[in-house]
């Protein structure tokens, strides 16, 4: 018994060991565009940050090693600490006011039956806007004078508001925009998950006198969870990355009030030519952010073995 | 399916005085974010219409005593919107195709051809994934920079070709094709190029067109990376080139062409709905 079962499995042993050489080769043929560029602008590019962190290098390229002195210069400096300090009000203002946004849109818009999809591409339009553009739209509505938002405060007798120059003011006002922005792209993805869910289960629950808010919290709520984790995570890393607004509406200022590690990146290295403080921050970012990467990656891993 | 059927609430429930109030506040919900969602289209439509002068008055005025359907024109014109129209679709359209034909034969290699080494490739895929796009940005420019592909679609062609993404969703879609349309292709002999073209492609283009719209949409509107690469005026996108145009006309003009500006991607978006997957992407 023993034996022949031994046997079958050096059979499959070396069956599984004998390589077809042809067959790698046309498989490899299939992935070595992505193979290319995945070196070219991803794999190479990353190795190459952590490299440039320890260099001088500008537009001319290779200008010595300097050791630690990037990060000696980007640690020295207040605003790393004042971008950083930033970057996390963003991340909890956005947490606070934008991550229960879409939950709450898609339970709503699953239970609109007919209107359902109707609703799902309207939340979905700011999605599409060229960022660029619809930023240019907000700044009217953010103006001092003559912006639309001061004017509607005035109908209720509110002074009016300087939202993008104000530093207390500044920050939620953009937040307010990523979260127009991010909200339908969640929702989309929240109701596609809800839709997943069996209606026997809350057939089953109706039946058993559960209320909606019950079904909501005890069958719906738990079933979303591993997307919720997904999208926290995802929101985070998003946020943390933020760069098109405080560029766009306000560049850094009131005072480096909104300035994020981003903003500053891009001044370093393309207004300053710095290649290798701006990759030192860069590294900074990798760091920072790891944890949050770490975790998307297990939880993306965990929904996947799920499905 | 499902959904058609009933929500959370069931539709006899749905049609209960409770179930009238739930809904009656849900409508409420959902005309509130409609508006502030809408706003803006209609900000930037309506403001297009006013004279140069009117529209930076304070005060509520959405729709002009005499609306300047001409400012429409005149934007196209001193825009050069055709222009930029075209140029963004090089840009967008070309990063499309790259992303779909690379991502696909890379998740059919992946999910039909047992390379060696497959969980690896597909685990740094992954990790690829996670790590934020900034971190590398700045070698990633020096990269493209050394090939002189600045002021070149290309430049922007192969950073929107690597997208970790679509890799892993084609690649669990491909592993959802029945093993035996494959098999029966093999006995009449086909080549993979052929199974590939023949099989796997025509049974996910409902996936491949979803991707590639959402990957239209992003690239359409991107902003960092094409401002970077394309410095030559009559090269840039709409967005870069909105951007770059902030203080030079006067705002009317610039709100009407912010509007033509959104008018694509929101088409595009209209598509999507009606091919809108039925249970969504998952990686």
């Amino acid at each position: 018994m023993t034996t022949t079962m031994k046997a079958i499995d050096t059979v499959k042993m070396t069956s599984r060991r004998r390589i077809n050489w042809q067959k790698q080769a046309v498989a490899y043929l299939f992935l070595l565009p992505a193979l290319i560029v995945f070196t070219l602008v991803t794999w190479y590019p990353i190795m190459s940050t952590i490299l440039y962190s320890f260099q001088k290098v500008n537009v001319a390229g290779f200008q010595g090693w300097v050791g630690f002195d990037n990060y000696v210069r980007m640690f020295g400096n207040p605003i790393f600490y004042t971008a950083w300090k930033n970057t996390l009000v963003y991340v909890l203002l956005s947490l606070i006011m934008g991550a229960m946004v879409p939950i709450v849109l898609a339970l709503i818009i699953n239970e609109m039956r007919g209107l359902s999809s109707f609703f799902q591409t309207i939340v979905y339009l700011p999605t599409l806007i060229p960022i660029a553009v619809g930023l240019i739209v907000w700044r009217q509505i953010y103006a001092p004078t003559g912006g639309i938002l001061n004017s509607l405060l005035k109908l209720v007798d509110i002074a009016p508001q300087l939202w993008l120059q104000d530093p207390h003011l500044a920050k939620p006002a953009l937040i307010i925009i990523m979260t127009w922005v991010g909200a339908g792209g969640a929702t989309l993805l929240y109701l596609y998950a809800l839709r997943e869910i069996p209606p026997e289960l809350f057939e089953a629950a109706e039946l058993d006198g559960f209320t909606v808010f019950q079904r909501i919290r005890y069958i719906a709520l738990p079933l979303l969870r591993s997307r919720i984790q997904i999208m926290l995570v995802l929101q985070i890393i998003t946020v943390a990355q933020v760069f098109t607004e405080p560029f766009i509406l306000t560049n850094g200022g009131p005072a480096s009030s909104t300035t994020s590690p981003v903003l500053e990146i891009y001044n370093i290295a393309f207004t300053r030519t710095d290649f290798g403080l701006a990759s030192a921050w860069g590294v900074s970012m990798l760091v920072a952010l790891s944890l949050f990467s770490i975790l998307y990656v297990v939880f993306t891993r965990e929904d996947l073995s799920k499905g | 399916m499902n959904n058609a059927n009933r929500g959370i609430m069931s539709n006899a429930e749905w049609r209960s005085p409770l179930g009238r109030f739930i809904r009656f506040f849900y409508l409420i919900i959902l005309l509130i974010v409609s508006v502030l969602v809408i706003f803006p289209f209609i900000f930037s439509f309506t403001a297009g219409l006013h004279n140069s002068i009117d529209v930076v008055k304070p005060g509520i005025h959405l729709w002009p005593k005499t609306p300047l359907w001409g400012n429409y024109l005149d934007a196209w014109q001193r825009f050069k919107i055709s222009r930029l129209f075209l140029n963004t679709a090089i840009a967008a359209g070309g990063g499309v195709i790259a992303q779909l034909l690379v991502s696909s034969l890379a998740a059919y290699s992946l999910s039909r051809l047992n390379p060696i080494g497959k969980n690896i490739i597909r685990a740094v895929i992954l990790i690829t994934m996670a790590v934020p796009g900034i971190v590398y940005l700045v070698p990633r420019y020096v990269v493209i920079a050394k090939m002189g592909l600045i002021d070149n679609f290309l430049g922007l062609w192969i950073p929107y070709a690597a997208s970790s993404f679509m890799i892993l969703v084609l690649n669990n879609a491909f592993d959802s094709i029945p093993r035996d349309l494959y098999e029966a292709a093999q006995i009449d002999g086909a080549s993979d190029l052929h199974m590939f073209t023949n099989i796997t492609i025509p049974l996910s283009s409902s996936v491949l067109m979803v991707l590639g719209l959402f990957s239209f949409i992003g690239f359409w509107g991107d902003f960092l990376w094409p401002f970077l690469i394309l410095r030559q005026s009559d090269l840039q996108t709409i967005s870069v080139r909105l951007y770059t145009l902030t203080r030079g006309f006067p705002l009317n003009l610039y709100m009407a062409a912010s509007f033509i500006a959104m008018i694509p991607p929101s088409i595009a978006a209209f598509y999507l709905q009606r091919h809108a997957p039925k249970g969504g992407l998952t990686i």
